[in-house]
């Protein structure tokens, strides 16, 4: 009896490994038709950006009879997601990817090669775009849509309190004292903390303002440590302990941190331009203004992010995968869905020629993208973010717990750049 | 003999699909994680998994190497873990027994108390858990409000970052576990025989006298099993964390799933994820073998 079990058991074992092994990708069909896969990440509400999908998709079906399949990934699965099709070669043939995701998912090898040329050519794209679709100099995906951080501010607090937007960081330090007086502790601005993924953007941002840089040019070795680093996070902690920011935004994520600004409770927050369709939606009545991010003693800096469009190695319709990238970036589809639909920045240079760019706040947006800085496009990327923003909410976590000094962001900073450097070592 | 061997072979047959399904969902994945704990699996490797390098027992030696990041981070995510049991195994069976005893006399509504015990357990993780995490926030959380009203504190605690998350994560897990201790406590305690009760009154024995020498007795083999049981959950805890404290790693909240999670899926080194996987079957292996001896020696 246990002979028969084990027999079967064994056999079972060896037909599941051969059936995985005979499945061969198949070569890319030359002429275009079939179906493909598309995921995409929420970039405008469900409401708008599903039939505007689904209208897009049938458009291209007429013009070339490919059918497209989309599926709405949240930022949050997302990661897991592509890392299974990227290990599986299924599930997917053209999808989207955070501008930092771009090299990490190329280093898998898992994503098809693509020759920039054939979508216009690097110039076409804002370069801090171009480049986080590359790993070693090759190009694995399409700049899609780009993003930038600027300062949010309410008017009507700023009026009241009689301060006026910071055009640099002493200045912002002037103006939440007046709001902080008018409007009392943790009414100034809203800041992100220890549940926020994305918690090293708004560090970054100040870093490069006080001339630091995260790693060397030629992306080695971590600098993030130096002088300018440790003084870029202590301005960051001093917001809470000034009093500026609330203290419970320790516990906070970006979206809380939002909302708090969005919902009027607080005067001032670094934002991205797809905020704006929040306050549309959530409280139109918002009396707000933007301005460029305060400059550092360095000067001018922001933090440029964005969304690439990628094809999976392992696809079986690579050739209409391409054709749909192509389509998405045709200057009608670029502007609608930038700037009615999620309110991101093309990162397509032409597309800013269209009218409906031609505002005062877009042009901000534009304008601040051209002097922002990307992370590195590396591999381990990942690796390093993470060892940054976990040593950051170290920080958060020894002030929340009383244990702040003069040399905890120093330590956690030296911390964060020895495993930085470990990984670098693995590039 | 040929009827037993016919009985057998339909015994068989019945078991075979729950056999098949154990398989490729247990055993299979199990035996692949293990595979995958003695290769350098990354990004890097990823696609090509199968022919990733082998490196023996690198990733355990990793994962307990206090000079790695990965091996603190690991090591302490145990420590966590146990302190969170130690917590909360005592406080939820204290409380569990205490309700059980209260709940095994007869009184009116018995029934329908019984029934609104057990709402903690029935309700969904992650919304209990989400609800509790209201309930702790900084700013407009219940607990600071009480707190601030009664006048115990003058400005507004943070719950759940630094040294009190764990004790916010602790109440409201004890909160969220201990009306299943309670359910498995007091069908033991119907099961203990009236007439030993009525016994031991005739011999004129106080209340903690017949706690002590028939209901704790007769009771510890249910207790053996449910404090086991909770042992093993214990250290698969991972809703309470992720949903309460949004999955951070990097704290004295940090414990083995999440930790699991974020090497194996987030930072994408699966071979160290799958190593520390490893252990973590081995220790509910543990306990997994503590139940079954302690069931053997209670049938001799």
């Amino acid at each position: 009896m246990k002979r028969i079990a084990i027999v079967l058991i064994l056999g079972l074992i060896a037909v599941g490994a051969f059936a995985g092994g005979s499945q061969e990708a198949a070569d890319s069909v030359d002429e275009l038709g079939g179906t493909i896969t598309f995921w995409v990440m929420p970039n405008a509400p469900d409401e708008t950006h599903m039939p505007w999908i689904e209208e897009k998709a049938a458009e291209f079906y007429e013009l070339t009879g490919v059918t497209v399949e989309y599926e709405i990934v949240g930022w949050g699965d997302a990661w897991t997601k592509i890392s299974t099709a990227v290990a599986t070669g299924e599930g997917v043939d053209v999808f989207q990817v955070g501008t930092t995701w771009n090299p990490q998912f190329a280093a898998t090898s898992g994503l098809e090669m693509i020759d920039i040329n054939e979508f216009g050519g690097k110039d076409a794209f804002m370069k801090a775009n171009y480049d986080s679709t590359t790993l070693d100099g090759t190009c694995y995906g399409v700049p899609w849509f780009a993003e930038t951080r600027v300062l949010f501010y309410n008017k009507d607090m700023f009026e009241k309190a009689g301060a006026t937007p910071p055009k640099t960081h002493e200045e912002l330090y002037a103006a939440a004292d007046k709001i902080i007086a008018e409007y009392g502790e943790g009414s100034a601005i809203a800041l992100a903390g220890t549940n926020a993924w994305d918690l090293i953007h708004n560090w970054a941002i100040i870093l490069w303002g006080n001339g630091g840089q995260m790693l060397d040019d030629s992306n080695e070795k971590a600098l993030l440590n130096s002088p300018e680093g440790v003084k870029a996070m202590q301005w960051y902690v001093d917001l809470v302990r000034n009093g500026y920011a609330a203290k419970a935004c320790a516990e906070y994520n970006q979206p809380q941190a939002d909302a708090a600004f969005i919902n009027g409770n607080v005067a001032m927050c670094y934002m991205g331009p797809w905020n704006i369709s929040n306050i549309e939606q959530e409280n139109p009545g918002l009396n707000y203004g933007i301005v460029e991010p305060p400059k550092g003693p360095k000067g001018e800096a922001s933090f440029s992010g964005g969304s690439n469009l990628v094809v999976l190695k392992e696809s079986r319709n690579k050739a209409a995968a391409k054709e749909w990238i192509k389509f998405l970036l045709e200057e009608d589809q670029i502007v609608e869905y930038t700037s009615s639909l999620s309110k991101m920045l093309p990162s397509k240079k032409d597309a800013y020629n269209n009218a409906a760019f031609d505002t005062d706040r877009w042009q901000l947006f534009k304008n601040v993208l051209s002097y922002s800085t990307a992370y590195a496009p590396l591999g381990v990327w990942g690796d390093i973010e993470n060892a940054i923003v976990t040593e950051f909410k170290g920080v958060l976590i020894d002030y929340i717990n009383g244990d702040y000094t003069d040399s905890t962001v120093k330590t956690h900073l030296d911390a964060a750049a020895s495993k930085v450097d470990s990984a670098l070592g693995k590039e | 003999m040929v009827l037993n061997q016919r009985n057998n072979i339909t015994a068989f047959k019945f078991i075979l699909p729950a056999l098949l399904a154990m398989l490729f969902v247990h055993v299979i994945p199990i035996l692949t994680g293990m595979f995958i704990s003695f290769l350098d699996l990354d990004i890097k490797t990823l696609t090509q998994w199968l022919s990733a390098p082998f490196v023996g027992l690198r990733n355990y030696f990793d994962i307990f190497n206090s000079g790695m990041d990965v091996g603190r981070v690991f090591m302490r995510s145990l420590w966590n873990v146990v302190l969170y049991g130690l917590l909360t195994i005592p406080i939820g069976y204290v409380i569990a027994l205490a309700v059980a005893l209260l709940l095994n006399n007869k009184f009116p509504g018995r029934t329908i108390v019984r029934g609104l015990v057990l709402l903690p357990y029935i309700t969904p993780d992650s919304v209990m858990y989400n609800v509790w995490r209201f309930i702790f926030q900084a700013r407009i959380g219940l607990v600071n409000k009480l707190l601030l009203q009664i006048g115990l504190i003058q400005e507004p605690l943070i719950w759940l970052v630094g040294d009190r998350a764990m004790a916010s994560v602790v109440m409201a897990s004890v909160w969220k576990g201990w009306p299943f201790t309670c359910l498995i406590l007091l069908s033991g305690l119907q099961g203990i025989s009236a007439e030993l009760y009525e016994a031991a009154e005739i011999d004129g024995a106080s209340w903690w006298k017949k706690f002590r020498s028939i209901t704790w007795p007769m009771l510890w083999p249910v207790t053996r099993t449910s404090l086991i049981m909770s042992c093993i959950w214990n250290f698969h805890a991972f809703n309470q964390f992720y949903v309460m404290l949004g999955g951070d790693t990097s704290s004295s909240v940090a414990v083995p799933s999440l930790v699991i999670l974020r090497e194996a899926f987030t930072n994408l080194h699966y071979g160290l994820g799958s190593a520390m996987a490893v252990i973590m079957l081995l220790v509910v292996l543990l306990f997994t073998g503590f139940s079954i001896l302690s069931r053997k020696e209670e049938l001799h």
